[in-house]
């Protein structure tokens, strides 16, 4: 399982540094604008969060002796996976159709208000957890 | 993918994951919340746990499920959940040819 992530992420990687490359080439010899390649890497990345983000909720972990453990954990996870994903998309979407000036502001303000949304919302249901009784908490 | 779709396109394996979005369960508390037998209720659980929606531990005597959909599968079932709402309400409401043909013939 974690051979086959690591092969995957390297896979992603190569395709994201082999596009640039080939994108450095192609402006090189005057084939495509900066602005095209710039977008593109950008448009790739976002698609790649979002890749990314859509498994989050599918990887849920080991089993809890808790069953609230349990559901909060797969609520942090689920609220983080679409929050990601959706931003991801944005991401890509605002690179692809938005101007240059707009897509580089707000691509990165709608990923910095995910991640801020799942790490709150994280530190909400961590904080829920530890402060219900341990009787509670048993299956 | 085809297994996915197998176990989004029924209405009562649907229900049952709709369930596991507040947390785990186990399968007496599943079966209590859905219609059908036990039978029935262990082969749609067979469905979801080889198109890899749901995930299942045995503690003790008791087998708990928990939900493991990626975000892509959660948002097909809700797609499925509004198309297989509009079906349902086409399939109450008559058409609008019949209603015409009916009103001919008296």
């Amino acid at each position: 399982m974690i051979r086959k992530r690591i092969l995957s992420a390297i896979a992603f990687a190569a395709v994201l540094l082999g596009t640039a490359a080939a994108l450095s080439y192609a402006q090189g010899l005057d084939l495509i604008e900066p602005d095209t390649a710039r977008r593109t890497i950008q448009v790739m990345i976002g698609l790649q969060l979002a890749a990314y983000a859509n498994l989050m909720p599918k990887d849920a972990g080991r089993w809890r002796s808790s069953p609230l453990a349990m559901a909060r954990s797969q609520s942090a996870l689920r609220v983080g996976g679409w929050s990601m994903t959706l931003a991801g998309l944005t991401h890509a979407g605002l690179w692809a159709f938005a101007p240059l000036t707009l897509a580089s502001v707000a691509a990165m303000a709608v990923v910095a208000a995910a991640m801020l949304i799942t790490i709150g919302y994280s530190g909400r249901m961590l904080l829920a957890c530890r402060s219900t009784t341990p009787q509670s908490r048993q299956f | 993918m085809s297994t996915v779709f197998k176990a989004l396109a029924d209405p009562t394996r649907r229900h049952v994951l709709h369930l596991l979005r507040q947390g785990p369960k186990s399968a007496g508390e599943l079966a209590e919340h859905s219609p059908g037998s036990k039978p029935t209720m262990s082969a749609h659980f067979t469905v979801r746990r080889e198109a890899g929606l749901v995930d299942s531990d045995k503690q003790g005597k008791t087998v708990m499920y928990r939900l493991q959909m990626s975000v892509l599968e959660e948002a097909l079932m809700e797609f499925s959940e509004l198309l297989g709402l509009n079906l349902a309400q086409r399939a109450q409401r008559p058409s609008s040819r019949a209603t015409l043909k009916k009103a001919s013939t008296r």
